[in-house]
């Protein structure tokens, strides 16, 4: 069963296998990602979901497979490469730089090169404007930020990169039902403005409402690939892979 | 009565030249110590060669200074020439090791100290040169005629670290290299080029040890082996002031300067030395994290 992405695929990650060390961890991943397009990417514990995030972020390296953005290969590529082409990260424990303040989390991001003033303050003023506790905090250091703070600044310092694709991992763990709802606001949002997202995700319904195709993996490898709708109206698949 | 009898009998005059003194090397160390730091605080890596970078900056300046006769180009000139050598270092030694075992890293500032020392001695002889300073007007303090000099140092050191601090925190290309010191794979991920930062982080590091070789070049002889001493001091002022903490080792410097400046009064300085081993020693039993760092919670 295979469903074609509306496009050329933005994302192409084509049988990758990634190693810790001794231990294979990703068995030949197969995925896709169109342009502006939300992809789910679910699974159980320790499948090895995080682990394909950070290979397409050249954070760990891939012994086989290829990687593609926009048709052009990126395997191997240091990861500031990648965010300056348009990859953003949104890694599972935030990694806020806790010493460094909100705004000066924001500016690792958006000191780049070809980005006016204007475009600063722009980019800026969009995420104060949908995470207005940021903007009270902009001079606060991110690691006295709660939880649910640090996750928006994650989410906001990827937008800084302006990024054609957002690797989202986890970002609704440990919040409360109050601020799920803001981050699935906000993936609405970059959906809207065309920003694709591959979303990792434990909480089920979300996933499913978010995107519109999802991948379900199994010991590192993808074994389950349906449209979101399609899922919804069928829980064996989800009850057989993730067990709820 | 009593008091009185021991408020005479402590030498205040004495006392108060060597705040001075311990100041001034206060200064000085800090200036190296601060470099030292920022390479441990951002790469993991102790610096064995951050000595012979102090001591080329020095013989920089001696050949800068023969050539020209002007102090203050030597002290640019070798600072930027060590800054960049520093670069090529960086670039050729320690980035093909980023996230090995911190041994090899050991090892390789090791041997490079080990070659820069072997080359300055080829190079320029054992016999030790001397820097003219730029001049020599002397105040009087109370039975000494004190060099202007050894002030000017001291706030040149200062104004230097401080630069540094406000580069730091304002602008770019800090942010850069605090958020590559605090996370460096987050670092990358928001598109920081991090191999560029450890590189230009190691070479200005290498341009404060070379700026204060010139700068203490004409208090000392300039001799391939001067940087030895002081690197052990810079080492010592790290760990006393938290590893890769900018702020504490600055404090250490001063801190422990000062002690060996009050301890020389009493004893010989070269037994005053010992000091900074005890405060080593003490911090490393009480306070391991750093003397001036808040314990950790
Ligand atoms: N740095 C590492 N070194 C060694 N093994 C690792 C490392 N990171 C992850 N692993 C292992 O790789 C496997 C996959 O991890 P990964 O984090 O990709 O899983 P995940 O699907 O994201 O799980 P979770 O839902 O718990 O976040 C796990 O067995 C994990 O123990
Ligand atoms: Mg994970």
């Amino acid at each position: 069963m295979t469903i074609a992405a509306k496009d050329a695929p933005l994302i192409a990650v084509d049988d990758v296998h990634t190693y810790y060390g001794k231990s294979h961890i990703l068995h030949g991943v197969t995925l896709h990602v169109g342009p502006g397009e939300v992809v789910g990417l679910l699974g159980r514990n320790g499948v090895g979901k995080s682990t394909t995030l950070k290979t397409i972020m050249g954070l760990v390296r891939p012994t086989e497979g290829s990687i593609q953005l926009d048709g052009a290969p990126i395997t191997g590529m240091p990861p500031h490469k990648l965010a300056r082409l348009g990859v953003g990260y949104v890694p599972e424990d935030r990694r806020i730089f806790r010493l460094l303040t909100v705004m000066e989390n924001l500016r690792t991001g958006l000191d780049r090169q070809g980005v006016t003033d204007e475009k600063k303050q722009a980019l800026l003023d969009k995420v104060f404007n949908y995470f207005p506790v940021l903007a009270e905090r902009r001079s606060q250091a991110g690691g006295t930020l709660s939880g649910g703070e640090q996750q928006m600044l994650a989410i906001a310092r990827a937008m800084m990169l302006e990024p054609k694709i957002i690797l989202l991992d986890e970002p609704t763990e440990g919040l409360m039902p109050r601020m799920v709802s803001q981050i699935s606001n906000i993936i609405d949002v970059l959906h809207k403005e065309n920003v694709a997202i591959l979303l990792v995700e434990q909480n089920v319904p979300l996933t499913l409402e978010a995107s519109e195709r999802v991948y379900i993996m199994e010991k590192g490898v993808v074994r389950h690939h349906a449209a979101a709708r399609e899922l919804k109206m069928n829980d064996a698949v989800i009850h057989q892979y993730l067990g709820v | 009565m009593e008091l009185t009898a021991i408020l005479y009998s402590i030498p205040w005059d004495q006392i108060l030249i060597q705040t001075i003194n311990g100041i001034v090397t206060g200064m000085i160390l800090a200036l190296i110590a601060s470099g030292l730091t920022l390479i441990f605080g951002i790469m993991d890596v102790v610096n064995f060669a951050h000595g012979e970078l102090f001591m080329l900056g020095a013989y920089i300046g001696v050949i800068v200074l023969a050539t020209t006769g002007n102090f203050w180009l030597a002290l640019l000139i070798a600072t930027l020439v060590v800054a960049l050598l520093g670069a090529a270092i960086q670039i050729v030694t320690l980035r093909p090791l980023l996230g090995r075992d911190p041994l090899t890293t050991i090892l390789a500032t090791f041997g490079v100290s080990l070659i820069l020392q072997n080359y300055a001695l080829w190079q320029f002889g054992p016999v030790a040169r001397k820097i003219q300073e730029p001049f020599t007007g002397h105040f009087t303090l109370f039975y000494l005629e004190y060099p202007w000099y050894r002030l000017v140092i001291a706030g040149l050191s200062a104004a230097i670290i401080g630069g540094f601090w406000l580069f730091l925190k304002h602008g770019k290309y800090g942010i850069w290299i605090r958020a590559t010191t605090q996370d460096r794979v987050m670092a990358q991920a928001m598109g920081i080029p991090v191999p560029w930062v450890h590189t230009a982080a190691f070479a200005i590091g290498a341009g404060m040890a070379a700026a204060s070789g010139v700068l203490f070049g004409p208090l000392v002889g300039v001799n391939h082996t001067m940087g030895l001493d002081w690197v052990l001091k810079a080492f010592i002022v790290v760990v006393v002031g938290g590893m890769g903490n900018l702020g504490g080792s600055i404090a250490a410097a001063i801190f422990i300067s000062l002690l060996e400046a009050y301890a020389a009064i009493w004893v010989s300085p070269a037994q005053a030395v010992i000091v900074s081993f005890i405060v080593l020693i003490l911090t490393l039993l009480f306070r391991p994290t750093g003397l001036f760092v808040p314990t950790p919670k």
